[in-house]
């Protein structure tokens, strides 16, 4: 009997853990070499694939120019790879000229034949990855081919056909889309289709237009989407039409296209939309006349300032406050509608969109500064002092400071008073420490008083500005109640 | 009584079989969703979506709880994220610390009156702060609340976005994680409702700047064993999971879902020791009482780059943590068990849950004992012994040999061969000692909640400058 054999019997059932140790030993090696294997033989392909790469790619101007013949490098099923694979990335980049040169030689060289040929013949994952190549080549002439992979029973061959097709960019690649919706044979993830007519349909978003009339309820909202980011003054007047459209998604939608293609009767039917039943509808038209900056909408902007709906609300007050030059003028008007909620709205959109840092640096500016005084004046009216004691304790610029200060005292606002104990601190600078002791003693000289309700008017009845709904109470104890951060939710 | 310890054993047996024989199943479908997914991903081109209108806004969260050390770091890393349209919301949940003056002095952040409005549940915010410089920034101050649950609420409370990334303070996410992440969703945002990315250990990695330079292996046996577990449980166990539509959990260390949805579930659970896995179930039962058709994701390849404990005693604090919050969600959750109306997650997933998680500890420590009663009557059969003791260490061993291999064929972080076999060794030796400790810590956190106290503990951090280093405690 073999020694270790013997051995092995001599150890019992104890036998079974060393055949254990030893089988997971061997295990881990062959896994191991396995690994190691294949690394190497990655490293080894991936050398060969680069130094390949190097080498085309040194010759690709005389390939491009045609001095090397595409014979001689379709030959090589790696090269093939190699420089399509360098082409199509190239193309990515490419200007005008250099495109239609790679273009040229994708046709001259069989590749774009080649794939077309295998987008109809192949099925599966190649025929995905073949439609992916296809969609990068950008020929005209692949266009057929891509639009019948639209109809594949796959549902990724058919994603990578509409991608394939939103990559050339062109009205043409649009047509077998919108037909195929027209007539309800295509279901895609509404993400993909959008993206895809949102590139082909930039040049001529009349198409859309045009397709929005033959097809349903449930397509007309993406459509919708999509004219709304593509519109152009091309569309002229014909977009106020669909701003009356019976569905809310697509007058919504007219929103955001009338913002664009900006018509000569944008501003007389967003000022409608803005008084639209649906909330997102009205959001829609706040935020498109936002983008007009027109200051013919600063009372329309001012009525949606005081919106039931809260989102509204911020919109209209992040509206108005990129109306620059006409801070002071929203402010005073704002002031009277004697709506806080507005108000403080308002004056939050302008910390956020940086308005008002502008106008609080304009205090160090003697020439800006008796403007900026009237603002912040107006603002602290409208139920900010927080503002000007931050800037008189934060910031970088104490001449600033010491204007917001000064500013403070002027009010002589009794909400300040009440604000001041929580604003000194044992462990402040002297500086600042003195600067809020002379404000509080300014503020006691001239009669303030600390009160417990705000200074501001109950809110304005008739437009039912304030929240009602539980969840739009603001918390106590925050600063003050105003906008939260609201973007586009498309 | 000889009976009884017998069939003990025998059901013992069949329950190890029975969780092998399922790890497995997971582990071929999880090849097989990874590979679909890689498939996937050689059709997209990422940068189509980079410059999309269609993108949608997302919000990233960030509960930072004395993480100064770390944080500007951090918020850098989240603000550099290739998507077009982010808000980053960093909320210092009371921090102790620096936390809020640095990023105050970083950032230049300036105290504001924006309107704070409590949709969900949470502590009282203290401030809201803009920067100067960075629109992009909120930062959020509150008082602390006691849990990572809270903080995320106080950020879901601001956030504008209609989909929320949630994320760690003291995370690294790779530049284009946001973007792979969020791929699921802007393939099919009418079904998907929430995805989550793989979070990896960071430990023994280079990081500069708020961003990860070269990928390491970890030097201790502590940590390795981690980068095991983790690669197990994500490729393996997530992968699977997810590609029968059973995702249970999605990492709060990165993970986005619909705003909508998590404000109609009412928001994290302030009180949930695992919050994560807690919000998860909580949608999932939302969902199919609606009976609505939803997807929740498991995405492998966006990655977020994490610290795990570097000694004995955080890690075994972290999970008998992890133990607590299991049984802190599946407990008031049991009536989803077995009942129709919640499908699959019913009947499969969550009884795997309680069966195969939440009272492993237990019924692994009744198996001891039973066999430690089957050796004192000498009805122990030493042969079934060791036939089964192999078994199960060749079983599980090849579970996560299984994971570094997925690791190893499709995502390959670890260039160095050295790496990959001390990670197969680890495969092989995590067993002794750390299985037993592990089983300690989860009997620990068991008895923990059983007796109310569900602190969550400091953990020992090294930050990530020291991060390659030697680790220093905080």
């Amino acid at each position: 009997m073999n020694p270790i054999t013997k051995l092995v019997n001599l150890l019992g059932p104890a036998s079974y853990v060393v055949q254990a140790v030893v089988a997971s030993l061997i295990g881990a090696a062959i896994l191991l070499a396995f690994i190691m294997g294949r690394r190497a033989a990655r490293r080894r392909y991936f050398g060969r694939r680069d130094q390949r790469a190097q080498a085309l790619r040194r010759q690709l101007p005389e390939i491009l120019a045609g001095r090397i013949l595409p014979e001689v490098w379709r030959r090589d099923p790696l090269d093939d790879r190699i420089l399509e694979e360098i082409l199509l990335d190239r193309l990515e980049a490419a200007s005008r000229e250099e495109a239609e040169q790679i273009r040229f030689c994708l046709r001259i060289s069989g590749l774009l034949d080649k794939r077309i040929h295998q987008a109809r013949r192949r099925r599966g994952w190649r025929r995905l990855y073949t439609l992916v190549a296809l969609g990068r080549m950008r020929c005209p002439e692949a266009i057929p081919a891509l639009a019948e992979g639209l109809d594949d029973d796959n549902e990724q061959t058919a994603i990578a056909a509409a991608r394939g097709l939103g990559r050339y960019a062109m009205p043409e690649a649009a047509e077998p889309i919108l037909e195929r919706l027209e007539m309800k044979r295509l279901r895609l993830p509404a993400n993909v289709l959008q993206s895809s007519l949102y590139h082909c349909c930039r040049d001529r978003p009349s198409m859309l237009l045009r397709a929005m009339q033959f097809t349903d309820d449930q397509l007309r909202p993406l459509l919708a989407r999509v004219l709304a980011e593509v519109a152009s003054a091309e569309l002229g007047e014909d977009l106020v039409l669909i701003a009356s459209d019976p569905l809310p998604e697509v007058r919504a939608s007219a929103a955001r296209a009338l913002a664009g293609a900006r018509p000569r009767l944008a501003l007389a039917a967003l000022q409608q939309l803005a008084a639209d039943s649906e909330w997102f509808v009205r959001l829609r038209a706040v935020v498109a006349l936002g983008m007009l900056q027109d200051p013919r909408s600063i009372p329309v902007l001012l009525e949606t300032l005081c919106d039931p709906n809260r989102f509204v609300r911020l919109r209209a007050a992040g509206a108005l406050s990129r109306l620059e030059g006409f801070e002071e003028e929203i402010l005073v008007r704002a002031v009277q509608t004697r709506d806080r909620y507005a108000l403080q709205a308002l004056v939050g959109e302008m910390q956020r969109s940086g308005a008002m840092l502008a106008v609080l640096n304009g205090l160090a500016d003697p020439l800006r500064r008796n403007r900026s005084r009237r603002i912040l004046l107006a603002a602290e009216r409208a139920g900010a002092p927080r503002l000007l004691l931050d800037t008189v304790l934060h910031h970088s610029n104490w001449r600033v400071r010491t204007q917001a200060a000064r500013l403070l005292a002027e009010s002589q606002d009794p909400e300040v008073l009440r604000l001041l104990p929580y604003y000194m601190t044992d462990t402040q600078p002297p500086r600042e420490r003195i600067l809020l002791v002379w404000l509080e003693r300014r503020l006691r000289e001239a009669g303030a008083v600390v009160r417990d309700a705000t200074h501001l008017p109950p809110p304005r009845a008739a437009r039912q500005p304030a929240p009602s709904a539980k969840q739009e109470q603001p918390e106590r104890g925050i600063p003050a109640p105003g906008p939260a951060l609201v973007r586009d939710d498309r | 009584m000889n009976t009884l310890i017998l069939t003990l054993n025998d059901a013992l047996f069949l329950y190890y079989l029975v969780s092998n024989l399922l790890y497995l199943f997971l582990l071929i479908f999880a090849v097989r969703a990874s590979v679909l997914h890689q498939r996937l991903l050689a059709s997209i081109r990422l940068e189509r979506f980079r410059g999309s209108p269609f993108s949608p806004p997302v919000s990233i969260i960030a509960p930072a709880h004395n993480e100064g050390q770390s944080i500007a770091q951090c918020v850098r890393s989240f603000l550099s994220l290739d998507y077009p349209a982010i808000e980053v919301i960093v909320v210092n949940d009371g921090s102790v610390d620096d936390t809020l003056d640095v990023l105050t002095r970083e950032f230049q952040l300036l105290r504001t009156d924006l309107a704070y409005i409590k949709e969900v549940p949470c502590r009282s915010v203290r401030g809201l702060y803009m920067s100067q410089t960075e629109p992009r920034l909120l930062v959020v101050d509150k008082e602390a609340g006691g849990s990572k649950a809270d903080a995320t609420n106080a950020g879901l409370n601001v956030a504008s976005s209609p989909y929320v990334c949630v994320l760690d303070a003291d995370s690294l996410l790779e530049k284009d994680a946001l973007l792979r992440v969020m791929v699921p969703i802007l393939a099919d945002p009418e079904h998907v409702v929430a995805a989550g990315g793989i979070v990896r250990a960071v430990n023994g990695s280079v990081v500069e700047g708020g961003q990860l330079r070269k990928v390491r292996l970890p030097q201790r046996f502590i940590e390795i064993v981690q980068v095991v577990e983790y690669l197990r449980a994500f490729l393996v166990g997530r992968e699977g999971w997810s590609y029968f539509n059973m995702l249970m959990i999605i990492s709060g260390a990165f993970g986005v879902f619909r705003r909508d949805l998590i404000r109609e579930v009412g928001g994290y659970r302030p009180a949930a020791i695992g919050e994560d896995f807690d919000l998860m179930v909580r949608m999932h039962r939302r969902l199919r009482e609606r009976n609505a058709e939803y997807r929740a994701c498991f995405v492998p390849d966006p990655v977020c780059w994490t610290e795990v404990p570097p000694d004995w005693k955080s890690l075994g604090k972290q999970r008998s943590r992890w133990q607590k919050g299991m049984i802190d969600t599946l407990w008031p959750n049991r009536n989803m068990l077995f009942r129709p109306r919640f499908g699959r997650v019913g009947f499969i997933a969550l009884p795997n849950l309680w069966i195969y998680e939440a009272l492993a500890p237990v019924i692994e420590l009744v198996g001891l004992a039973s066999i430690g009663a089957a050796a004192f009557l000498r009805i122990l059969s030493s042969h079934f012994l060791l036939l089964f003791l192999i078994f199960g260490y060749a079983f599980s061993t090849m579970l996560s040999i299984g994971g570094v291999l997925l690791e190893e064929i499709t995502y390959r972080r670890y260039n160095d061969w050295r790496e990959v076999a001390k990670l197969l060794l680890c495969c092989f030796a995590e067993h002794f000692p750390y299985h037993q400790a592990h089983l300690w810590w989860r009997l620990r956190g068991m008895w923990q909640y059983a007796r109310g106290d569900v602190a969550w503990g400091k953990m020992t951090r090294v930050g990530f400058a020291g991060a390659a280093g030697k680790p220093t405690a905080r």
